[in-house]
């Protein structure tokens, strides 16, 4: 704990000469410490003869990924499209959910608490009713997708609209400013980190949608692909498979992130 | 109400103020009922709506079972409901309550110095990122298909929103504090319980709100893939043998499940935060 702990976040904006070092550091650490971890896993893998079934090596599970490497990229598409389509879906109707909200207070008094009450829930347990309901296509991993990740964005959103200073929109008022206007120029501003931090957590919950509806329902995808593969004991599979959806999922996470440094420099621009 | 101090002693006077009073305190109290019934309402009438919908439509109970029907579920087989309830709430917890142990743990670590953050950070964040649910079925594979495959999965997913939330809590500490702290040379103990700690309490609970839905997720997702008891096996079960009612069923016991975790850690964050007092505003420095 200690000294370090306390003395850095106060000292180190003051040595200007280790500028470079330091994100030497930040970069060398982390990159090192996964090197390292990884050539421990592939070690343990080799030497202890535990079979490649419990414990496949990493280079196992590349060779793995290069063998199969155009069936991944196939299932990957499905995942993927459906994923994003479901991520925005879901987006748009959570951001026009908080916006009717926002606008009128009854409604937020009346269905508020409601929409704070399904994000709670479990909802994952819902995923078998939707097979049951839409049948085992695109349409009803789609829904359930949207059905769980819609709700972050609404709360978010909603949360960011209302956050908006009280002396901005005091301001607003008596520049006689219109309704559409104080929520163009103040409101949405405001609410824009509290929106891409819904955004974000959107994001991994339409992959979890998408990939726990292929567990349940899917004859293509990734989700399929991992079932698939464990049942065939594939582990190397599994976890090639695993690491086509961590990609796909940090590059939507990551576009979510330009996204929002684009919107926050539009926003601070005009 | 400012009429009361103009005019004490006159009669008139304090009859108005006291009118005056009891008219804001039931506006106050109307504002408070508007905000319980009207939710309540809108639920009930969403109920009404469904139950009608259901018995209207003359659409089979299989797809869309009418909410009476799944209160009778209930209402019959609650022995058995009852037993794997406890099994999924036994579960549950304790994935939970190891998640957050350990959770506070690394997130303390992490803080612990600035190298290690920047060593471990960054993958934590990697791991907090990536739809970790895709790796149930590895769980099976390693563990097989028994309760302890499950919590290391509860735990496994649970675990990242509480580090990530502790760190970033502890970082939180107010710059003139920790400053204050200095001058006062204080020990990093010392920093870390009356400072650090203080404000990062509501960060940790943010963080256990998140790890007790997660955890309910795991549980769940545990369930449907490992298949042996829990409610997530019989709705596994019952979707597959077309009985949406006992679907139902579970899943609202599911529900309240997951509610009954959230209340206790939002009761437990109450009661900490009254021990601890709110962290202290920067104007008081």
């Amino acid at each position: 704990m200690s000294e370090t702990a306390l003395a850095l976040p106060v000292a180190a904006p003051a040595r200007r000469g280790w500028r470079v070092g330091e994100w030497g550091w930040a970069i060398g650490l982390p990159v090192g410490f996964t090197l390292v971890l990884l050539a421990l896993w592939q070690a343990a893998a080799d030497l202890s003869g535990i079979p490649t079934v419990l414990l496949p090596s990493p280079l196992a599970v590349l060779r793995r990924a290069a063998e199969v490497w155009p069936e991944l990229l196939d299932n990957a598409r499905y995942t993927g499209l459906e994923a994003v389509l479901s991520f925005l879906i879901a987006s748009l109707l959570g951001v026009a959910v908080a916006a009717a909200l926002s606008a009128s207070e009854r409604l937020r008094e009346a269905l508020y608490p409601n929409l704070v009450l399904f994000q709670l829930i479990p909802k994952i347990a819902l995923a078998p009713l939707f097979v049951l309901w839409l049948g085992i296509g695109s349409a009803s991993r789609l829904t359930f997708a949207v059905f769980v990740s819609f709700f972050p964005v609404a709360i978010a959103t909603l949360a960011g609209l209302a956050s908006a200073d009280g002396n901005a929109l005091r301001l607003c008022r008596s520049l006689n400013a219109r309704g559409w206007q104080t929520f163009l120029a103040v409101r949405v501003p405001y609410s824009l980190p509290f929106l891409f931090s819904g955004l974000k957590v959107a994001a991994t919950m339409a992959f979890i949608g998408v990939v726990v509806g292929e567990f349940i329902s899917a004859r293509a995808g990734l989700g399929y692909y991992i079932l698939f593969a464990s049942s065939r004991a594939d582990t190397p599979g599994i976890l090639a498979a695993i690491g086509m959806l961590c990609l796909l999922g940090l590059a939507l996470y990551g576009l979510i992130a330009l996204g929002e440094q684009a919107a926050r420099r539009w926003w601070r621009g005009g | 109400m400012s009429g009361a101090s103009l005019a004490t002693g006159t009669t008139p006077g304090t009859a108005i103020a006291a009118n005056a009073a009891m008219r804001e305190r039931r506006q106050a109290l109307w504002r408070a009922a508007r905000r319980v019934l009207l939710p309540v309402l809108t639920a009930a009438l969403a109920l009404a709506a469904w139950e009608w919908g259901a018995r209207a439509s003359g659409v089979s109970a299989m797809v869309l079972v009418p909410p009476s029907a799944v209160w009778s579920v209930l209402a019959n087989s609650w022995p058995i409901l009852l037993e794997h309830t406890l099994v999924t709430l036994r579960e549950v917890t304790a994935g939970f309550l190891l998640a957050a142990g350990g959770g506070i743990a690394l997130g303390t670590l992490l803080t612990a110095s600035t190298r290690i953050r920047q060593t471990i950070q960054p993958l934590v964040v990697f791991f907090q990122l990536i739809p970790k649910i895709a790796l149930a079925p590895l769980f099976i594979v390693w563990l097989g298909v028994g309760p302890s495959s499950r919590l290391a999965f509860v735990l496994f997913i649970a675990f990242f929103p509480v580090a990530v939330s502790t760190a970033a809590g502890l970082m939180s500490a107010e710059r003139n504090a920790l400053l204050l702290c200095r001058s006062l040379t204080a020990t990093g103990w010392q920093t870390f319980h009356s400072v650090r700690f203080p404000y990062a309490v509501p960060h940790i609970f943010a963080g256990l709100k998140i790890c007790a839905t997660v955890a309910m997720i795991g549980q769940v997702v545990g369930e449907f893939v490992t298949a042996q008891q829990g409610l997530g096996y019989i709705v596994m079960f019952a979707s597959a043998a077309a009985e949406t009612a006992l679907v139902f069923a579970a899943v609202t016991l599911l529900c309240g499940l997951g509610l009954l975790l959230y209340g206790v850690v939002a009761v437990a964050e109450w009661l900490v935060l009254r021990w601890f007092g709110a962290p202290i505003s920067s104007s008081q420095f």
